[in-house]
């Protein structure tokens, strides 16, 4: 009965392998992250901004490592069609067609290097678009390729 | 027993591939027993023979372990997992390897449908398979381009017995997601033509998840009745295979259509979360909304064979239609236009359509010299792909192969058999232009303008490649057994590889081919030790596996606002990659009646060079190991292999991850097989009994579909199946 000790041994083996942590190089394997939790973060899930007026997009962004980039996307909601990301759900307005809705994509520069930075962007919402139900998609990058997202309800008024 | 085994095997080597389940209804149950032994011998020597891993999984296994579909049912093995979404849907994941990197061959013919996408599943009608065989590691030589991974071979249900008519029922029921399926076999031989018949229907409802409550990002989805809404889904196959057979030709005609309609969980789309109407949804668990997809695989091939003195030929000729609806609300993601044009020909609610024909022919010859067994042969394949829908992912193209190869299976000695083979491939893809139907804002220094943007260009490339393979088969008297393979395997890289310009807005990614991408090569070692006694059989298969140039869809951290509408950038690269791991089947007979077996696989993959140096590859199976314990009494009476067996799989976490992927623990599922063959009166009914899951256990698959929405795996599921075979005539 020699063999089946030298399978044992190497099922041991194999087993063991099963187990090892791999521990030959520290991958990066966090996501970064979007806080809107500070009083001056804006917008909020629900906040509601103006049309024909500025409002400034702040956020507080981090990463365990560095941070790659940031875009947001203000898309109308008419429709229902899509849900934001967040716990809280905002009154609605009733379901509508679209005639001019508002449109936003853009991204915004992060300074090359950085683990936390403090995004503030002037919008200006123009005065002739389609008040109701928005979405407020605010999308950041780490520099491994790590993506959070976060999709907020606001009201154009 | 060696002698009856010696005496049974040429007499019943013909008729293995003709008899099968079949023809065992009216025999003696002494009779059966001596049968089932002797064709798991033909199985022992296939595999004494092959140099490559190879599994081979038996009608009698898919009945056992019956999924919801055929690669679910073939998940049990080591090595094989699956890319699933839904409780109908999945794709096979050979250690790890999954999509463009496994062939899957379809009575002779490679199975050609969208392999590319994560959440289209394989169109085979697990009803109507007989064989399966599963070559794990590199299979280029013999199937070409994309069997890197391996190759799921899938034999067509073995033949009728001369003379006879019959068939069977299959019923079944599952209590998960309420699911009902039927399969009805004819059957009928005269002594040389004969045909072959079965029509599958099977509908089901939402599966259920052990929660009332899932979150896609933080918002909260209350799930009714804990089902996942909108996942239902139904199947209908249909099968025809006839033709004529004696000793020295044969021809057969395959003829089959599978079509498929399932809904996708209502509350996210990719990754995108929906508002849906509840009430609506949940008024019923079966009604299929939207978003949801339907495909139809059409199939006719031809398989023809003609014994000559010392060699044999075979031919294999076939047309496929692959054609893929997905179907969802209109929602208008970056520039498209916030009300659907209604003079737009695109259905609302077609997001994307693909239509595939494929003609492919295969040659082989089988020649006996000496000691030399030598297969040589040749394929040829021609693909037109078409597109249709609102929403742009791949291009429309045309793609033809053709390669040829040969094979040399040496018997040195008694003990010894050597394998060398060769094989060149030249292919050739010409994709299509693509422009949006919507204009896009288009921003240069300040100044804004509109156009409708070019998602690909028309673009015409050509491949070459040699592959070879060498094994080794050491079969010395006694228990010892060992094979080795050492081999090159290749791919093309295919249309989305090449040319996708295009976002996709469920996973807000804009993904960007590369048109310069190389055809991935492979090296690939093998090597499989086997101990076998009456009482106890270990096999340990390890493998290395190095990837010069592997094809990758890489997440960047740059997003695009021209192309990409605001996404992430995952562009396709090529990176160096290095893979290793193994399986241990372990088994040991306690007593007569009740014997143990232990399944274990390991797999570690790491890119080495890269944007992702030192991350995994995306859909890397954690570690698991499968313990079971079966008992088959011997029951006197009517009772006939009857069973009883439960499977305790252990998962490891998997924290080895890359973008986009999130860290899965842990799990533990039970699972119970139970079976027996009883007579009732003279008709025998063959019914199976299994609960998967059976604790209820909430899990999350690392491999899954869902697994980016943390959507749980099924719940507990009971599945009774029956099957009824009957003969109006006999052979006797």
């Amino acid at each position: 009965m020699r063999n089946p000790f030298i399978y044992l041994s190497m099922i041991a083996l194999l087993l063991v392998g099963a187990c090892k942590k791999d521990s030959t190089q520290e991958i990066d394997t966090e996501y970064p992250v979007i806080d809107i939790s500070s009083t001056g973060a804006f917008p909020k899930q629900c906040s509601t901004v103006k049309r024909g007026e500025k409002f400034t997009f702040r956020a507080q962004l981090s990463d365990n490592t560095t941070l790659g980039s940031v875009s947001v996307d203000i898309h109308h909601n008419f429709d229902h069609h899509t849900h934001s990301t967040e716990v809280e759900s905002c009154t609605m307005d009733v379901v509508k067609t679209p005639v001019k809705p508002f449109l936003l994509i853009q991204s915004y520069p992060i300074p090359v290097g950085l683990a936390n930075f403090e995004v503030q962007q002037e919008i200006t919402i123009p005065a002739d678009v389609d008040a109701g139900d928005y979405h407020f998609m605010i999308r950041l990058t780490d520099k491994e390729g790590w993506q959070t997202i976060k999709g907020l309800s606001i009201k154009v008024i | 027993m060696k002698k009856i085994f010696i005496v049974l095997i040429p007499l019943f080597s013909s008729i293995i591939a003709l008899a099968q389940d079949r023809d065992t209804t009216k025999k003696s149950p002494d009779r059966q027993l001596k049968e089932v032994k002797v064709r798991d011998k033909h199985i022992d020597i296939r595999k004494q023979e092959e140099s490559l891993n190879v599994e081979i999984v038996t009608p009698a296994f898919i009945q056992r372990n019956l999924g919801g579909s055929l690669m679910k049912t073939l998940e049990r093995l080591p090595g094989i997992k699956t890319i699933g979404i839904g409780s109908g849907q999945s794709k096979p994941l050979i250690r790890g390897l999954g999509f463009n990197r496994v062939v899957v061959v379809d009575k002779g013919v490679k199975h050609e449908g969208q392999q590319w996408g994560a959440d289209h599943g394989l169109e085979i009608d697990q009803f109507a398979v007989g064989e399966v065989e599963l070559l794990k590691g590199a299979a280029s030589f013999v199937y070409g381009s994309d069997a890197i991974g391996g190759a799921i071979d899938i034999k067509p249900a073995a033949l009728p017995a001369p003379n006879t008519f019959g068939g069977s029922v299959d019923l079944t029921g599952k209590t998960n997601n309420n699911l009902y399926g039927t399969s009805l076999n004819l059957y009928g031989r005269k002594q040389h033509w004969f045909f072959d018949t079965r029509a599958t229907y099977q509908d089901y409802g939402d599966y259920r998840v052990p929660t009332d409550r899932v979150y896609v990002y933080d918002y909260v989805v209350n799930l009714h009745n804990n089902q996942l809404r909108n996942t239902a889904g139904k199947e209908l196959n249909l099968h025809l295979g006839t033709g004529y057979v004696d000793e020295r030709f044969r021809s057969i005609f395959y003829l089959s259509n599978t079509f498929s309609k399932s809904g996708f969980f209502a509350n996210a789309h990719g990754l995108e979360p929906r508002r849906v109407d509840e009430v609506l949804h949940d008024r019923s668990s079966r009604d299929i909304l939207l978003p949801s997809q339907e495909v139809n695989h059409f199939k006719i091939l031809n398989h023809t064979e003609y014994q000559l003195p010392g060699q044999r030929l075979e031919l294999e000729a076939g047309f496929q239609h692959n054609f893929r609806q997905e179907f969802s609300q209109y929602v208008n993601h970056g520039y498209m236009p916030p009300v659907y044009p209604s003079d737009l020909q695109i259905p609302i609610d077609l997001e994307r359509e693909f239509d595939k024909r494929v003609y492919s022919l295969n040659l082989r010859d089988h020649i006996s010299l000496g000691r030399h067994e030598l297969k040589v042969g040749a394929n040829l394949e021609h693909q037109d792909n078409k597109i249709y829908g609102w929403s742009f992912l791949v291009p429309a193209f045309k793609q033809t192969t053709a390669g040829a190869f040969a094979y040399d299976k040496y018997k040195l000695s008694e003990t010894v058999l050597l394998h060398a083979a060769l094989r060149y491939d030249y292919g050739r893809i010409n994709m299509f232009a693509y422009q949006d139907w919507f204009n896009s804002t288009v921003t240069t220094d300040g100044v804004s303008t509109v156009e409708k943007l070019t998602r690909a260009e028309n673009l015409l490339r050509t491949f070459n490649s040699v592959v070879w393979s060498a094994g080794l088969n050491y079969n010395p008297e006694g228990s010892f057994s060992l094979r080795a393979n050492l081999g090159k395997s290749f791919r093309m890289p295919i249309a989305k590889e090449l040319g996708a310009n295009g976002v996709n807005y469920h996973y807000f990614s804009y993904e960007r081919g590369n048109t310069q991408l190389s055809p991935e090569q492979s090296y690939q070692a093998d090597l499989s030790v086997a101990w076998t006694t009456d009482r106890w059989s270990v096999q340990l298969s390890p493998f290395f596996n190095y990837f010069p140039n592997y094809i990758y869809l890489n997440p960047t951290s740059a997003h695009d606002y021209f192309y990409g509408a605001g996404n992430q950038v995952f562009q396709y690269a090529q990176s160096k990659v290095n893979r290793y791991g193994g399986e241990l089947q372990l088994k040991y007979k306690i007593f007569e009646q009740l014997s143990t077996e232990v399944l274990g696989e390991y797999l570690h993959a790491r890119q080495l060079s890269g944007d992702k140096e030192g991350y995994t590859l995306p859909f890397s199976p954690p570690a698991s190991a499968l313990f079971n314990l079966t008992w088959s009494p011997k029951i006197k009476g009517s009772l006939q292999n009857s069973y009883l067996s439960v499977d305790y799989r252990i998962t490891a976490a998997q924290n080895n991850i890359v973008p986009p992927e999130k860290k899965t623990p842990g799990y533990n599922v039970v699972n119970l097989q139970a079976g027996s063959k009883l007579m009732a009166g003279k008709q025998p009914l063959i019914i199976s009994l299994q609960a998967q899951n059976l604790l209820n256990t909430r899990y999350l698959n690392h491999t899954s579909f869902y697994r980016l929405i943390e959507l749980p795996e099924a719940g507990r599921n009971i599945i009774l199946s029956l099957k009824v075979p009957f003969q109006f005539k006999t052979n006797q």
